[in-house]
């Protein structure tokens, strides 16, 4: 039953984009176009991030127990890439600063897990060798839906004329922590040693405590006028 | 959304279609998963003696594993390891038609003790003589394979004993695992050649000069082709002749010592198969061809066959030498040379009469005796059924220096026993050729010393060579290279060295062999069906709870709304 199995990891990744899609309420302002827009950006935006990792950062040459954290720390910061798509996205858009974060994260998640998840999931899980890895994978993705969705957020705030002082900071950190969120779960994977299913739980608290942060924020300055 | 999604896509398809294409193509190749674990198994034998079959008939195998202990068996893939290998659990399994049987072989076989190797090697005849559909593997054992096993076991043992809850939780934890092999349905393999290889030294002397023919088959046999070596069974048999070869053509090239007897040695192959290669080069000789050296005087016919061991040695004859002829004499010439150098060595004569009716011959001498040759064969086995002379623990082990007083499990060569062996049989030859009882010479002296010893080292050095690859005849073509190397070899002691090859006949075939020997199989992890819908039923649960957490996402939201802004409200 091989072909079921990737049916349940395809319904467990998918599905909750599409409930998101729906019950998020973008279906009634015609917002596929400009998902499918922000779809394009994404995969413009990792293009250039690759092109430019390929051309400026060496191959690490060291041991092969050895983590290199330098050079894994510099190429996260090429991630701030990801904050840069984002905002153009979302500056193209006009609307509702909620409209405006839905659709550029519903459309960079979906993006992202089109290009990354699908095609492991359909040559992985198709065959007789089962794994749990890809039902990790597609727990995985839906963890960075939410991730993407509080990255927007974010973003969103930061570029407000309009944004208090005192936020000034929590919106920063908050912002540096999603672009280094990938190096700090490696970092955590690697310094405590952990399972593949605890370091899924771990990802999964961040995630929830980002959002959550963003959230609070977010509700704070949109109902303090 | 429907209609603004296909919009969107029919758009973006006409634009893309390179990669539909692609994936497309992503999309229908064959799909190679990667394997648990990949290793190699060879199957048991597969051939027809004179019509007879023999042997695991079926090469495929894509089942599930169970160990013998499960109840189920029919259409798994049973897996037993040597140490628990029994004859009636190997027929539980045939009856309840399992689909394949694997037995794990431990990769230093010096590590299991004497009794089950004893005993294994008494089943592999059983084994074979069981014509059967089901095709039954040999496979080294490793750590991956181990473990494999030891889980199988834990599931297997756990059926059908316990409770409904238990086998829930059994199966969302259990691995099971599925045995694929690579390799299509076995088929016969149509114009084998077998190869056999002769070579003679000249006697000095003019014409009509008696003739010595000394035959060693150089095949070996066992339950699974790929895994007999054959090391006593008939590698010291090889050995000894062709250190007989090197001994007797430093003899010849000096005149003095230039004996007036022709000596034709002879490598068959096949010879575990009924002696296909002697039978044929028989035929060719005496039947279809003018003048040869086997039609004129042949003396007698000398062949070795298990030399490598113990303290015995047996002369195989079918019928008793007469007084005076050359036979008897050889006979009382290994007598003498045992009585005064040897004491140890304990020699017999075995007598059998050659029984036609039989399915296969005895002993090589045999095929010389229907011609009307004189012949004997000469093994420290004492009965040609003796399963040391087909099994795959014949391996050389241990040489005579290392353990000593080691219990080796299984037949093996012993490097001191051979040479021995190997003086003996050349001093006996020696004083025959040269008449040296007639001629008053004492049973003391010895002619292979000094410069004309036995040399251990060469002998130690065949055997390992020949040891250290499977020699099947199923195995050697003309082409491989111990064929070759052989021949190399007789070549630069013998003259006139020659190939005979034998093929079945077309249309009634004395001996077919088949192929599929050695395939890679592979162990793929998988779960049972029952787990796949457990999942679907807790994945549909989560999507529920994911579906009812967003549809109440405003609660949260106002929640947060009036815990960050209780200020606004009072005005």
């Amino acid at each position: 039953m091989t072909l079921f199995h990737f049916g349940n990891c395809f319904s467990l990744a998918y599905f909750p984009y599409f409930i998101t899609y729906k019950c998020s309420g973008l279906s009634e302002y015609n917002a596929f176009w400009r998902c499918v827009q922000a779809g394009a950006t994404y995969l413009f935006v990792q293009l250039c991030k690759m092109l430019f990792l390929a051309t400026f950062f060496p191959t690490w040459e060291g041991g092969a127990g050895v983590y290199d954290f330098v050079g894994e720390f510099m190429k996260a910061t090429v991630d701030l890439a990801d904050l840069l798509g984002l905002h153009l996205v979302m500056s193209r858009n006009a609307g509702k600063g909620e409209y405006k974060i839905m659709v550029a994260a519903m459309g960079w998640a979906t993006a992202e897990l089109i290009m990354s998840r699908c095609i492991p999931l359909w040559v992985g899980a198709r065959g007789i060798e089962f794994d749990w890895k890809y039902i990790q994978m597609s727990f995985d993705s839906n963890i960075s839906l939410v991730h993407y969705i509080a990255m927007a957020a974010v973003v969103w705030m930061f570029t407000r004329y309009d944004l208090p002082k005192s936020f000034r900071l929590p919106v920063t950190i908050l912002l540096g922590l999603c672009v280094y969120k990938g190096f700090l779960m490696e970092l955590f994977v690697h310094v405590f040693l952990l399972g593949s299913w605890t370091a899924l739980l771990v990802k999964a608290v961040l995630t929830g405590a980002i959002s959550l942060c963003s959230l609070f924020l977010f509700v704070t300055l949109v109902h303090s006028n | 959304m429907f209609e603004e999604a296909s919009e969107v896509l029919e758009n973006m398809l006409k634009w893309s279609f390179p990669l539909s294409l692609v994936l497309f193509l992503v999309l229908v190749c064959p799909l190679r998963a990667e394997a648990a674990h990949e290793f190699s198994v060879y199957r048991m034998q597969q051939y027809d003696l004179q019509g007879q079959t023999y042997g695991s008939r079926n090469a495929i195998l894509n089942t599930e594993a169970r160990t013998v202990d499960a109840e189920v068996l029919s259409r798994r893939c049973v897996m037993v390891r040597l140490a628990d290998f029994s004859y009636e659990k190997y027929q539980k399994a045939l009856r309840q038609s399992a689909g394949a049987v694997v037995i794990i072989l431990p990769q230093n076989m010096s590590t299991m003790p004497q009794d089950i190797v004893q005993q294994f090697m008494e089943l592999e005849p059983e084994l074979l003589a069981t014509e059967t559909i089901v095709p039954v593997y040999f496979a080294l054992e490793d750590e991956e394979l181990l473990s494999i096993y030891t889980q199988t076991q834990i599931s297997s043992s756990s059926q059908g004993s316990s409770s409904a809850a238990e086998v829930l939780l059994h199966t969302a934890t259990a691995n099971g695992f599925q045995m694929v092999t690579s390799g299509a349905q076995s088929k016969a393999v149509s114009d084998w050649a077998i190869t056999s290889l002769e070579g003679r030294l000249t006697g000095a002397g003019g014409e009509d000069l008696p003739t010595i023919v000394l035959v060693a088959h150089y095949d070996s046999f066992g339950v699974a082709p790929w895994l007999s070596y054959g090391a006593d069974s008939n590698g010291s048999g090889v050995a000894v002749l062709l250190e007989l070869a090197r001994l007797f053509s430093r003899l010849y090239s000096y005149k003095r010592t230039h004996a007036g007897y022709n000596l034709l040695f002879f490598l068959s192959g096949g010879g575990k198969f009924n002696y296909q290669g002697t039978k044929r080069w028989l035929e060719d000789n005496l039947d279809h061809t003018d003048s040869s050296l086997l039609q004129d005087n042949v003396a007698f016919v000398l062949c070795l066959d298990t030399l490598g061991n113990s303290d015995n040695l047996h002369l195989h004859v079918s019928k008793p030498p007469k007084e005076g002829s050359p036979q008897h004499a050889l006979l009382r010439e290994l007598e003498t040379v045992a009585a005064h150098q040897h004491p140890d060595l304990k020699f017999s004569m075995v007598h059998k009469k050659i029984n036609l009716a039989d399915d296969t011959l005895a002993w090589e001498h045999e095929r010389f005796g229907i011609r009307r040759l004189p012949a004997f064969t000469l093994s420290h086995l004492e009965s040609h059924r003796s399963p040391a002379r087909h099994s795959i623990m014949d391996m050389r082990s241990v040489s005579s220096l290392e353990g000593a007083g080691e219990d080796t499990a299984g037949p093996h060569v012993d490097l001191t026993k051979l040479s021995r062996n190997t003086k003996v049989i050349a001093e006996a030859l020696a004083r025959v050729i040269y008449n040296l009882t007639e001629k008053g010479v004492g049973g003391d002296l010895q002619i292979f010393t000094e410069q004309m010893q036995v040399q251990e080292d060469q002998l130690a050095s065949l055997v390992d060579w020949l040891t250290a690859q499977p020699r099947a005849a199923q195995l050697l073509d003309k082409d491989s290279s111990i064929v070759n190397t052989l021949e190399y070899y007789l070549s630069r002691y013998l003259k006139d060295v020659k190939r005979h090859l034998v093929r079945a006949d077309k249309r009634d075939p004395e001996f077919v062999f088949y192929d599929q020997l050695k395939q890679t199989m592979n162990a793929y992890r998988v779960k049972p069906a029952i787990f796949d819908l457990l999942l679907a039923v807790c994945i549909a649960s989560y999507l529920g709870v994911l579906y009812l957490a967003v549809q109440n996402f405003g609660l949260l939201y106002g929640f947060l709304r009036r815990v960050t802004a209780p200020r606004v409200k009072q005005h």
